[in-house]
Formats: structure tokens, sequence, C-alpha cells
């Protein structure tokens, strides 16, 4: 008898998902619902073509429909979801009969939290996403002469450089002292304010947005220091689990309001699995859940859903959550906590901090980068590291989350072995010596 | 029982973060934090449950966190 499985979603998640299970099990029956119009391409690579460092759209698309079409796959594109009958085991879609399942995956993905402001609904407020949209809003900016990016979360920073670089006047506006404050240490992210100051940005911290200001199109933005006229705004706000689906069909959502999953990603009800922006995971030091990571974590996680919905179960582990993005001509990025997550929850940690350059100090073009470790105080175990530099940043953090996941200290990384080729590498490791300070710090050097 | 969960995480974080931003906007950056209405929500999250959560040692807090639904309470391998 052929298994069905439904995914509800065609972006990270769900295509890893949907791709899995035919792995696992070819002759089983994957049927995709996707809101959108396209499955397959790279939304997080939408700023860049907006900020003209890539040609083309077409480059995000990473595989054509035919692709899908003659891997047996059924995709139902711009098709709205509209309730789960978890106990018909359907799925159903206004207009259309109810779908069958035998598995069901759940890669709702995010939505972007409106602001709750008057102007709302004003035209001239992009919300990055979908890719047809950013293709009609890429024609917009051609246009555009002064814009605003609300809110400096990751999309509000990628996207405020974006528009720098294309030549905007841009003004981003931020209620809290500096950007991506939830999740990136002020230190890490003063170079970052520094360079959209050279770009031309201008930075509005400590400043709430108070309404969108028009009659039928955004033309200024109210804050609360003062108006500044705008022909479009960019909406760069939180990102929130949209899980409407789930909660209606009874689905157990956590205190994120992700749905809650196990190792398998499989949710509170039988045979349904869920995975991406939709659910929450454990972080690995702390055990702490959390929600809304990366779209690398979002496909291993369909990966594992698809896998046990086609019948072969696989684990996913708690996460250390690698991360970074470029902001200004700074790349950012950290591994699980810096100060201030740290220091909101109340984690007690030792303090390695430490700067050093990409190359050898004579090689051309070297750049600075400066690590932060946090280490837990006693064992000296890593909790969580933050780096912004000219370049490297990526690797440092991917080790660094391996680092914590295998409990490796501040002393294992002091004097870690490294790579020294003057083009690729200097003498000094800075996380090395990030760790070295953290441990004259603790009295341990 | 849900929502009640996500609404003490949601306003804790966001109260708990602010706490820590006003710290390390004054200490890196010499910014002084934003001075929002004292609304009777305010001076519960910001004067009395940000306080009184500082106070409580980390193990303690981390079992607070722990005891509330949520994946983590489900079965993961290391």
């Amino acid at each position: 008898m052929t298994n069905t499985i439904v995914v509800i979603g065609g972006s990270a998640a769900g295509m890893g998902a949907a791709g899995a299970a035919k792995q696992v099990d070819p002759d089983a029956r994957v049927v995709v619902f996707t809101e959108l119009s396209d499955v397959a391409y790279s939304p997080c690579g939408i700023p860049y073509v907006h900020g003209k460092e890539i040609d083309s759209f077409d480059r995000l698309i990473l595989l054509g429909k035919d692709h899908y079409e003659a891997q047996g796959f059924e995709i139902h594109y711009e098709t709205v979801v509209s309730a789960i009958n978890l106990a018909a085991r359907t799925v159903e879609v206004p207009g259309q009969p109810a779908v069958r399942f035998d598995r069901l995956i759940l890669a709702t993905g995010f939505e972007y939290e409106r602001p709750d402001i008057p102007g709302g609904e004003l035209d001239g407020l992009y919300y990055v996403r979908d890719i047809r949209a950013a293709q009609r809003w890429d024609e917009v900016l051609d246009t555009v002469k002064r814009a605003v990016v609300a809110e400096a979360q990751p999309i509000g920073v990628e996207m405020a450089t974006a528009l720098a670089h294309r030549g905007i006047e841009t003004h981003l506006v931020d209620p809290h002292p500096w950007a991506m404050a939830e999740i990136a240490d002020p230190d890490i992210m003063a170079p970052v304010e520094e360079s959209w100051r050279e770009l031309g940005v201008h930075i509005h911290l400590n400043t709430r947005i108070k309404a969108f200001l028009g009659t039928e199109r955004v033309h200024a933005v109210k804050t609360s220091d003062g108006e500044i006229p705008a022909d479009m705004v960019v909406i760069g706000a939180k990102k929130l689990p949209n899980n409407h689906l789930a909660a209606q069909a009874g689905i157990k959502l956590g205190s994120t309001g992700g749905i809650i999953v196990d190792d398998h990603m499989r949710t509170s009800a039988a045979g349904v699995f869920a995975a991406g922006d939709c659910v929450e995971v454990p972080q690995g030091t702390t055990g702490v859940p959390i929600q809304g990571l990366s779209g690398s974590h979002a496909y291993a996680q369909g990966k594992v859903a698809g896998s046990g919905a086609a019948g072969k179960l696989r684990s996913y582990a708690p996460v250390y959550v690698p991360w970074g993005l470029v902001g200004g001509k700074w790349m950012v990025g950290g591994v699980s906590f810096g100060e201030t997550l740290a220091g909101a929850l109340g984690i007690p940690f030792v303090l390695g901090v430490a700067e050093g350059i990409s190359r050898a100090r004579y090689y051309p073009d070297f750049k600075k980068i400066r690590v932060k470790l946090l280490a837990e105080p006693g064992t000296l175990k890593l909790i969580g590291a933050q780096i912004v530099g000219g370049e490297g940043v990526k690797e440092r953090c991917d080790f660094l989350a391996m680092a914590a996941r295998q409990g490796l200290t501040l002393h294992d990384i002091a004097w870690m072995e490294n790579v020294y080729s003057p083009a690729m590498g200097a003498l000094n490791e800075p996380m090395a010596l990030a760790a070295q300070n953290g441990l004259a710090t603790a009295g341990q050097s | 029982m849900n929502g009640f969960f996500r609404w003490v995480r949601t306003n804790s974080q966001k109260y708990l973060l602010e706490a820590v931003q006003a710290d390390l906007a004054h200490r890196y950056l010499g910014r002084p934090p934003t001075v929002g209405p004292k609304t009777p929500q305010v001076i519960f999250w910001k004067f009395l449950f940000v306080p009184l959560y500082r106070r409580l040692p980390w193990k303690v807090k981390q079992s607070v966190i722990l005891a509330m639904p949520g994946s983590h309470r489900r079965h993961w391998s290391s």
C-alpha cells in the first residue's frame, strides 16, 4: 500500500522533508502544498540581489519545477491549506476535495510580527520573503530615493546594507540601543554601525516607529524622534512561528510558540512531523527551547522529518546555533550565547576577548577579527561566542559550535593547532588569543 | 495553558533583554537606556520581576525554565 506523505510548506524544511521522504521510500506519494509560486530557491539571497551583489534572481533558484515533476513529487503551488483534520487524516484545501495522508509534515515556516501601529495597511511596506514579490520590489527600488528600514533584526541589517549599496538614502530605525540587540553584543555591532555611516546609512537607535504616514501609499514614518520622509519601508521585524494550522488541529505548542517536537521531529499528534521555523528545539548547553533558526537548521530538520515520515527514524540533536550575516562591510556571527543573551538569561560566564587578523600581517588585504568567547566558570567549557571580522567568520563559528557541542574548554582552544599560511591565516589564531585571555581572566593562564 | 507559558516567556524575555541591553549599552557605548512610560505591566516586569529573577542562582532559574512545557521535555539524544 502506498504511503501518502503530505508536506505543508515548500521552503527549506518542506523541500528537505519531501526529498528525504522520497529518498527513503521511492514509492511513497509525496504531496507538497505551498502558498508561494516557487519552491527550492534561496530567500536568504534576496537582499544580495537587491544590493546588486548578485546580478539576477534566477541565481537564487536551485532546482526548477520540472525537476520535481520528473522526480514524482506532486507540488501544489499557490495553494493554501485551510485546516488539518487529524481524526480523518486529511488536509483541507478550499474548493478541492480533502487530501488524505498517512503521514503529515508541517513546515509552515514563519510570519513577520506585524507592527501594531497606524498605517500598517498602506502600500509601500515591504516584507522580504517571496522571490516573486522581491522581483516586483526590485523594480520599485529603481525609483526609490529614500527608504526606511523598520527594525534592525537580521533581515533589517541585511536590507539596510543592500539599500545603501544600491545608492538609496537609507534610514535604519530601531528601538534598541544597538542593531540586532537581541542577538549580537554592542561591541560586535559597533564596527557595523561605523561602516553603515561610511555607506551613508542614517542610523536612528533608541527610536520607536509610531506610525506609517500616507493616504494610500506610505510617504513618511513617524518616530519617537520626529518624521522621516520615505518612498518605501522595509519591515525588518521579528519572525514568529506560523502555527495557525497546528494550533487549530490541537497540536501542542511550546512557550516560544513553536511546535513541540522530539528528536525525530515528531509532534504531539501521531504520524505528524514538523520542521523548520515553525518548531522549537532545545539549545544544547542549557536545554532551553528556542525557535527561529537558520535555513540550514530548517533543511536538516526537514531531512529528519521526511525520513521519519517515510519510515526511517533519524535523530536531530540539540542545537548550538552557529549563525552569521553581513552588515555594512563586516561579517558578524556567533554561537549560542553572547553577553547579551547570557546576561538576560542570567547564565554565569567567563569572558575572553581578543582582536587578531585574518592573514599574515604583511599579506595584502588582511582583515581585522574580534573574537569573544564565553565559558562556564569552573569547567571553562565553551558556552558561546561572538565574532566580527572582514573574513573567516563563518568557518570560526562553525568550528566553535562544534567545540561547544563536544564540550571543549578554553584550555583546549587556547592551545589549539591552527593553519598558518600568509594568504589565509595568521600565526596567532584570534580564537586561541581570546581563549588565552579568558584563561587569564579566570586566573588559570 | 500554552498561552500562559508563551505570555510568561514573551514578557520575561523582553524585559530581561531590555535590562541587560541597558547595562551593556552603558558599558560599551556610553548610551543611556530609553525611558518609556511606567504602565502597570512595566512596573511588574521591569521593577519587580527582573530584579527578583536576577537574584536567583542560574541553576534555580534553569530549573524553572525547564519545568515549562516544550520540546526539551520530550526525548532528545544529545
